[in-house]
């Protein structure tokens, strides 16, 4: 494929990491680099999707002080600051179910979500979260692995009919986040096979540079970049040495300068 | 309250006598929450346990090597000395410390570990709290020859280093968990990465009563002998129980000690198909389950899920009662067990608690550390520091019961391990000079 399919990208940030304001500072970077949606994950105790470096950033988040009001405060104002840029909560079945998901979904809906993630309430044990969020106008992102049972994604597929055209998250390689990514010929046709299917693809894990992007893209909504980010926001939050202006500033800079680098054409 | 469990609880037994596939809940409790990824292993898992289990070559190996590597039966004590101490109710101790490797854990490890050969995986990985399960894994894989691999958190590492050694010795390999709280349930969620990165050969031996399904019912399928073997023992001495008292911390040694007087099939209590747990007129044994009271009851001092502030929740793939802030985040334990300090609770006993089959107490760090001691010297029977929760409540409930009831306690692993805990707590200044005169003889200084 060639570097001038559109590339779009869904960037990833932890709610409170490093700190409340810097993650709202790094989500301007994120659209002032060029990310046409935004995922912000709500930091969870034990989330065992995730790997170590997003772990991380969720356990400092957490002992930083983050509480779902807060999380959905920053959701709001990203909301109010860029309404035409779609915004995904990605969260852990504990956070929705703990105060009832009727309740997590009406704050979502108020604060101005797109759509939600919740990889460990899958479509058929799901407590009724996707018919409730249906019913706010919200979208439940699935997410499919290409090892999933062909069966099963039926399953899946035939599930979601009648409801548009449903984003689902394609979960490229065997594995949590933070790995190497190798675009296989096994996950490239699993995205051929998805591409038919009238879905919303958004497709990540392991995303970290401008190749991975432009082979993605082609076939794809958007393309999800989520450790990678983490660790760049890290960078500039905790520089090994001192630089000049506020950590509010570098944050913003370098979140902006990594995501442009992500989608420029060479 | 005397409530039936619902039909689903014994699917097990069922799908042991061909009847239907386990569901994977327990009332509203269980289930398999997990991201898509892990699916398959999973159901993959469910199939190879739900057939080859049930096998007679499976079931010979295992019962073969339950006998001559596990060291079954262990025994049933009769705590004569405590009995004629205490007064009320006679104590009989099943003394399943006595197991290869100190614990019940090796039971669940034996039984996991052959499936994975069965299955044609090249490697187990493990998770392990107190260390016994580790060390229960890390034997069975020397045994089956499996390379190995145990995820345990820092803070367990440090407080069970002989755990540690001994693993090492059996050839696993220990890998400290450094997130989170750094105990149990952080070990559980890196052995639920390593498995998500490495499903096809890789078998993850867990090693309690919880998890995503089919797990619940696969661990208290192979704890269940525990159970089974009390009530052949008490038969043959013309004994019927009056109350089984057990230690819960995810609670695996409970279930199975508890399964054969819960579910019809394998009790003298069953009337119908639904399971009726207790039917009139007749006496079933109360089950009592005794969680971590630790230091108190505020956050992070104890961890009672059953009698304390647990919440319904649903964490690591499974819906069961959690200590739970409001927004859903798991919260801080304590106990002086690591065993016990798992902030949630196996499904099956969350819902046989909630029904009221299973009556839930608490033990504190000292009454455990007490028990521990009056057994010693009243019996010389040397409790874990996590069985000695059970004793705790034993030694407290016998004087309640009249002559002739028989109260069974199990002894789910024994205390050797727990030297570093109990010897700083019991002959601290003693002990230290121990401890420095071994440092010095090894180069060590202060």
């Amino acid at each position: 494929m060639t570097a001038d399919s559109p590339k779009k990208l869904m960037c990833h940030l932890v709610a409170g990491y490093p700190t409340m304001e810097l993650s709202f500072q790094a989500a301007l970077g994120m659209v002032e680099g060029g990310a046409s949606y935004l995922e912000v994950q709500f930091p969870f105790s034990d989330p065992t999707a995730d790997g170590p470096r997003i772990q991380e950033a969720c356990v400092q988040a957490l002992e930083g002080g983050f509480t779902l009001e807060k999380g959905f405060q920053l959701v709001g104002n990203l909301a109010q600051t860029f309404p035409t840029v779609p915004l995904f909560i990605m969260s852990y079945a504990s956070l929705l179910y703990r105060r009832g998901i009727p309740w997590f979904l009406d704050q979502a809906q108020e604060a101005g979500a797109k759509g939600l993630i919740v990889p460990d309430l899958p479509f058929d044990q799901d407590e009724g979260y996707y018919q409730a969020a249906w019913d706010r106008g919200l979208h439940p992102v699935s997410v499919v692995v290409p090892t999933m049972d062909p069966g099963r994604l039926d399953q899946l597929l035939s599930f979601l009919r009648g409801h548009g055209e449903p984003y689902v998250y394609v979960a490229l390689r065997t594995g949590i986040t933070g790995d190497p990514t190798r675009l296989s010929d096994e996950n490239l046709s699993f995205l051929k096979s998805l591409a038919t299917k009238g879905l919303k693809l958004v497709a990540g894990f392991g995303i970290s540079s401008r190749e991975q992007v432009e082979a993605l893209s082609p076939y794809v909504e958007a393309v999800v970049v989520g450790s990678y980010l983490v660790g760049i926001i890290r960078e500039a939050a905790f520089p090994s040495k001192s630089s000049e202006g506020g950590k509010d500033a570098l944050v913003k800079r370098a979140v902006a300068a990594a995501v442009s680098g992500l989608i420029q054409s060479r | 309250m005397h409530v039936q469990p619902s039909a689903d609880r014994d699917s097990t037994q069922r799908m042991m006598e061909g009847k239907h596939r386990i569901t994977g809940f327990f009332g509203s409790f269980g289930g398999r929450y997990v991201a898509e990824v892990l699916r398959k292993p999973l159901d993959e898992l469910e199939e190879a346990f739900i057939t080859i289990v049930p096998s007679r070559e499976f079931q010979e190996e295992y019962q073969g090597k339950l006998r001559t590597f596990v060291g079954r039966p262990t025994p049933l004590y009769y705590a004569e000395n405590t009995t004629r101490l205490l007064g009320g109710g006679r104590l009989y101790i099943k003394l399943e410390g006595l197991a290869a490797t100190g614990a019940h854990k090796i039971n669940n490890a034996l039984g996991q570990g052959l499936l994975a050969k069965r299955m044609g995986k090249k490697r187990v990985i493990a998770e392990t709290g107190a260390g016994q399960h580790g060390v229960a894994v890390a034997a069975v894989c020397a045994h089956l020859g499996i390379p190995c691999r145990v995820y345990m958190g820092e803070v367990d590492m440090m407080r069970q280093k002989p755990n540690v050694f001994w693993m090492e010795r059996y050839g696993a390999e220990v890998v400290g968990v450094s997130s989170g709280s750094r105990t149990l349930k952080d070990a559980v969620n890196e052995a639920l990465r390593d498995w998500a990165s490495h499903p096809d050969d890789t078998f993850y031996i867990l090693g309690s009563a919880l998890g995503p399904s089919p797990y619940p019912d696969m661990v208290r399928t192979f704890q269940s002998v525990i159970g089974k073997e009390t009530k052949e023992q008490l038969a043959a001495l013309g004994l019927e129980p009056a109350a089984l008292i057990a230690c819960v911390g995810g609670g695996s040694n409970a279930i199975g000690f508890f399964s054969p007087y819960v579910y019809p099939g394998n009790s003298p209590y069953e009337t119908d198909e639904q399971g009726a747990s207790r039917p009139e007129g007749e006496k079933a044994p109360l089950l009592i389950g005794v969680e971590a009271g630790g230091m108190g009851s505020g956050i992070g001092q104890h961890a009672a899920r059953m009698t304390g502030e647990g919440k319904v929740g649903i964490v690591q793939g499974y819906k069961s009662r959690f200590l739970l802030d409001e927004d859903g985040q798991v919260l801080p334990t304590h106990s002086v067990s690591a065993g016990l300090d798992y902030p949630g609770i196996g499904p099956e006993l969350a819902h046989l608690g909630e029904v009221g089959r299973i009556e839930f107490t608490t033990a504190t760090d000292k009454e455990a550390m007490e028990a521990m001691d009056f057994f010693a010297r009243t019996e010389g029977v040397l409790f874990a520091l996590e069985s000695a929760h059970g004793g705790a409540a034993a030694i407290r409930l016998l004087p309640t019961f009249p002559r002739e009831a028989v109260v069974v306690v199990n002894m789910s692993g024994r205390g050797d391990k727990d030297l570093f805990i109990t010897a700083k707590e019991l002959d601290r200044e003693r002990w230290k000079e121990f401890l420095l005169r071994e440092a010095a003889s090894l180069g060590g200084s202060l």
